[in-house]
């Protein structure tokens, strides 16, 4: 042994006695307290593998960034310091910095006192289905379209859509009573998305000879796929300063909210010939090629979003009166305008003078609430609430369609809701609740429309069509009842009912054309036997029942049931329209704790919703959707270093479609949907199973293991099938894989610092 | 045996590791320190990261931040249980601490909730947690916040939606279907659309109503435009179901089934598709485009009616762009 050596050795052994002597102390309280009290941190870096191809990974990855690419990055990092002696956090966190749909999020705050945080967020939506077109440039502005010779042998197109959003932010306290909070959020959103246009002529927006064959007669129509060209950008402000009292919280802030559309209008152009409903060229079997009276409509400029912006101030807060009676508040003015040039958006033929619609919305909102425990075991609630959306943008005659004139349609609605509600405590556990909530909705434009005096003739307003009468007023009032238990400490259970019935003010029938506005009539006098009469203004009456039981049935077992029902009835002077929507749902969910290290999950829930709606040329369609959700989740400790995961789901879901005849149907109508059987079902299946191990190779270093497969099928008629697809008038078709199989696995190394 | 002093320092150091192992079972020469939260010597004495109940995670937290004299103890959350700390002689268990926020024997839901609104009620986002719907359901903070976890589920998006999902089962069966937000994906959260802890709007939303609430992403629905869509303006969930639907847009039916709520349905022809054998009454080389295909199929109604959020194309002249919604 050198004198090196043996210097060494005793030093050692020194520090060796000194450790051993401050061990106790080291292993029960400050490596642990250490660990527990310092912020962690991680990064995880690895890779994925996804079989098939971008349309068998098409619904799976709709937004997750793993539709289009087999070989993915895995990264995410989470990082946070904490500097003890200031309480001043630095943290850091990134999470699926290799996908295209990545976040970041930086934030340096000393807690209590100051905080900045800047953000990016990105995220892709592809649309699932795939075009298949010879439409040139989709996507732009001015696409054109021409006749695919035969379906299916174009290019295939598939949509999507990128936001990139970045927020910075920050707050300060100023004392222990005030603060500020400020944010700004700027976001791009590029792409496109599915869109058209249609046309059948005639129609009493192009009466002949518009669009219509002059020389022999002919009507024709066609559909058009034109993607929407996307690309805006929004931003966003919001400022808030809020006095903190020794009762009472009160804050008044600012946010303004701006969109910017960099497309101002869609304008296609349609060359050559379309094709008939037959899916052959115009002309071939009868009639004649595209007319220029169609194509000149087909080649109109579409509107895109405008340009708008809101800005909103407003003061809020709450106010303890007493220990048990508290009030909140709050008062909101918003100032909304659009303002978009027409010309500079490439929008033409305005009337007279009227370069930009000039758009304002004003919307003042109040709100008041108030909670008490009026005795000990008495709790109150009453709270009440105002809007006032005001729509003060100017009229004008947008509509001229021959002899009838029509100017554009504003939209103000006042809203006013309160609540009131009781908790009584009973004995035995027992708390029961009974509430009564209102609402009126004012729609006063409908009862005296404004309307423009041109002198020569009866004064103009909007035009109201398709639909058999309008109401100014509705106004709904709900009783609620609910009991709460728990029985022992094992079994809590509740149950509430509610009943609400909406009414209204008397119909509004909408004055024959070339008059405009409306005139109120009594129920029996607008009785229409087949009139359709808007939901939303609809007399309803809604019933809802939900029940819920949490059972503690052992240790470390859990079980919750869930029940829940509704219907909402819906009456007018008519026999047609909507008539009856209903919902039910029954649940189970399980917690058990196998032991220390196994916890296993699961839950199964059935629901169903159905939707009657009956319309006025004959047919009654029974709409229901039916699902069975299910889950199973485990995860355990196999060892001190490995930790296993399981989680199965499956959904099922099959919306049918049940359609019928009264007697007002056609003979064709009757004889089509005797042979044809009606719509087919449209079902979605998913399972899915997921799959993760963790070994810690030590304390700081895990190594990862992911295996995700799922399988989804939806079968459904919306785009047709192989053997009859939709096929627009220039034969693009849109088609997804209807059984969709991936596996994922992933590969990942796991480094945790502090 | 040589050199005995070269063992010297090996002696040393096994007795001092004697000494210190005693050390475990010896009375503790001083008052215990503090570990993570100030005061909290003495629940840490049992409570340590070997406990059954594991606390000290706590002090990775914004609660655990010693240098922000607002912290709490544990005491002022769980009481000063002094008969969970010191256990009264002759009795068989240990009674729990005076406010306890899991499990049986749980507190009741005021104690519980008073003790995190005792600071947080002034917060901004939590000033209408008072009367609103989780409030009068009883629904604890700790229903739903773990408080002493490093990582707490309902604070991160990925995993927010399960503890929702706990009572909102309905839409957990939403958010399943094809057509949905991108929550189960983890871009979103529940929280994104709600604010839980109360505020104006209906339904918990974050903003002052549904349509404002929509147009913090969807700011393009807004307008005004020249010719509006009334029940678009009015709330958007009139047509969308917003946690999801098998429908193509988060569209609560099919269109022209959606559409004919309030529509009177043109061209005569039941709702069909392509494919059915229809007679040439109904569909020809030269039959009118309002066939039943046209609105059942692709985007239904849609296809023609295309701004259906509203259009501000000021156009005067037929085809009115009102009447097209292009």
């Amino acid at each position: 042994m050198t004198s090196f050596d043996r210097n060494s050795s005793r030093r050692n052994a020194v520090l060796l006695a000194a450790l051993a002597l401050a061990l106790p102390e080291l292993v029960h309280a400050e490596d642990d307290a250490t660990d527990a009290a310092q912020p962690a941190g991680e990064v995880r870096v690895g890779a994925a593998l996804a079989s098939g191809d971008p349309r068998s990974r098409a619904l799976f990855g709709q937004y997750n960034g793993l539709r289009d690419d087999d070989f993915n990055l895995l990264l995410d990092i989470d990082y946070a310091k904490r500097d003890d002696a200031t309480g001043t956090w630095t943290r850091f966190t990134g999470r699926n910095l290799g996908l295209d749909s990545r976040e970041l999020r930086a934030q340096w705050d000393r807690q209590g006192d100051w905080k900045v945080f800047g953000e990016y967020w990105s995220l892709t939506r592809a649309y699932p289905r795939t075009i298949n077109t010879s439409l040139q440039n989709p996507g732009s502005t001015t696409p054109t379209v021409s006749l695919l010779a035969t379906r299916g042998t174009g290019t295939n197109l598939d949509l999507q859509t990128e936001r990139k959003r970045a927020t910075v932010g920050g707050e300060k306290w100023f004392g222990p009573h005030l603060m500020l909070e400020a944010s700004y959020t700027a976001e791009n959103k590029d792409g496109s998305r599915m869109f058209g246009r249609g046309f059948t002529c005639p129609s009493g927006a192009a009466p002949a000879p518009t669009c219509t064959t002059m020389a022999s007669g002919v009507n024709q129509w066609a559909l058009l796929m034109l993607p929407e060209p996307i690309n805006s950008t929004t931003q966003q402000f919001d400022a808030k300063l809020t006095w903190i009292g020794e009762r009472f919280s009160v804050t008044t802030g600012y946010y303004g909210s701006f969109y910017d559309n960099e497309n101002g209008a869609l304008v296609p152009t349609v060359t050559g010939n379309l094709n008939n409903p037959l899916g052959n060229p115009m002309g071939v079997g009868g009639g004649v090629p595209l007319t220029a009276g169609l194509r000149n409509i087909l080649q109109l400029p579409m509107a895109l979003p405008p340009d708008n912006q809101a800005h909103q101030y407003f003061l809020s807060g709450n106010y303890n009166i007493t220990p048990s009676t508290r009030a909140t508040f709050k008062y909101a003015y918003t100032h909304a305008t659009q303002k978009d040039d027409f010309l500079a958006s490439g929008l033409t033929g305005a009337p007279a003078g009227i370069t930009n619609y000039g758009g304002v919305v004003d919307t003042t909102l109040a709100q008041a609430g108030l909670t008490a425990r009026p005795l000990p075991k008495l709790s109150v609630l009453a709270s009440f609430r105002y809007e006032d959306r005001e729509d003060k943008s100017p009229l004008a005659l947008y509509n001229i369609e021959g002899a009838n004139r029509f100017t554009n349609g504003t939209y103000s609605l006042k809203k006013t809701a309160g609540k009131l509600e009781g908790t009584y405590q009973l004995p035995q556990g027992v708390r029961a609740t009974v509430g009564f909530d209102y609402e009126a909705l004012d729609r006063g434009q409908y009862s005296s429309p404004e309307c423009i005096d041109l002198g020569d003739g009866p004064c103009v307003g909007d035009s109201v069509a398709g639909i058999t009468a309008l109401r100014a007023k509705t106004d709904e009032t709900t009783w609620r009842a609910g009991l709460r238990r728990a029985m022992g400490e094992n079994v809590s259970g509740s149950i509430t009912y509610s009943h609400a019935d909406r009414d209204g003010s008397p119909w509004l029938k909408p004055a024959a054309l070339p008059a405009t506005g409306v005139t109120e009539v009594s129920d029996a006098a607008i009785y229409n036997r087949t009139g359709i009469f808007p939901s939303i203004f609809m007399n309803r009456k809604r019933d809802k029942v939900r029940a819920q039981a949490d059972w503690s049935a052992a240790e470390g077992l859990s079980v919750q049931f869930t029940a829940e029902g509704g219907t909402d009835e819906y009456s007018a002077p008519t026999e047609k329209g909507l008539s009856k929507t209903g919902m039910r749902l029954y649940g189970i969910d399980v917690g058990y704790a196998l032991s220390e290290a196994w916890m296993l999950n699961a839950y199964y829930s059935y629901s169903e919703q159905t939707l009657d709606v009956a319309h006025s040329t004959g047919y009654i369609a029974k709409l229901k959707d039916r699902n069975s959700t299910a889950g199973f989740t485990l995860k355990g400790q196999v060892s001190k270093a490995l930790q296993v995961g399981a989680d199965l789901y499956y959904v099922n879901d099959r919306n049918i479609y049940d359609q019928s005849l009264d007697s007002a149907a056609s003979a064709a109508n009757v004889a089509f949907l005797a042979q044809s059987g009606g719509l087919p079902d449209v079902t979605f299946r998913d399972v899915r199973l997921k799959l993760f191990a963790t070994y810690a190779v030590n304390k700081s270093n895990d190594v990862r293991f992911d295996l995700i497969h799922d399988h989804q099928r939806l079968n459904e008629w919306t785009w047709g099938s192989d053997a009859s697809p939709f096929a627009f008038s220039d034969n693009t078709t849109v088609s997804l894989q209807p059984n969709q199989r991936v596996t994922l696995v992933g590969v990942s190394w796991v480094y945790r610092f502090r | 045996m040589g050199n005995p002093g070269k063992y010297l320092h090996v002696f040393a150091a096994l007795a001092g590791l004697v000494i210190s192992l005693g050390a475990f079972d010896a009375p503790a020469a001083e008052p215990r320190k503090d570990l993570v939260l100030k005061g909290d010597a003495k629940c840490t004495r049992c409570h340590d990261a070997d406990s059954e109940f594991p606390v000290l995670a706590i002090g990775r937290t914004r609660h655990g931040t010693q240098a922000d004299g607002r912290t709490p103890t544990c005491t002022s959350c769980h009481g000063e249980s002094e008969k969970h700390v010191n256990k009264p002689e002759g009795a068989k268990e240990r009674l729990k601490p005076d406010v306890l926020y899991r499990g049986a024997g749980a507190s009741g839901i005021e104690a519980r909730n008073e003790a995190c609104l005792t600071c947080h009620r002034t917060d901004t986002k939590r000033s209408h947690w008072e009367g609103s719907t989780h409030a009068t359901n009883d629904v604890g903070c700790t229903s739903c916040h773990q408080v002493h976890a490093s990582h707490d589920k309902v604070r991160d998006k990925l995993t927010q939606s399960e503890v929702c999902f706990a009572c909102h089962k309905e839409q957990r069966t939403q958010v399943a279907k094809p057509s949905h937000h991108p929550i189960p994906e983890g871009k979103m959260g529940c929280s994104d659309c709600h604010n839980p802890h109360g505020s104006v709007g209906p339904k918990l939303m974050k903003r002052d109503s549904v349509n404002e609430t929509c147009y913090t992403c969807h700011m393009e629905k807004r307008g005004p435009f020249v010719h509006v869509h009334e029940p678009v303006a009015e709330d958007c969930s009139n047509c969308h179901n917003p946690h999801g639907t098998t429908a193509e847009s988060l569209l609560k039916a099919r269109p022209p089934f959606l559409c004919h709520q309030c529509h009177t349905p043109h061209g005569g022809n039941v709702a069909q598709i392509a494919g059915q054998g229809q007679p040439s009454s109904m569909l020809s080389a030269t039959t009118s485009g309002k066939s039943g295909i046209n609105y059942t199929m692709a985007r239904g109604c849609v296809n023609c009616h295309t701004q259906v959020h509203g259009t501000n194309n000021p156009s005067t002249t037929n085809p009115t762009p009102q009447f097209n919604f292009r």
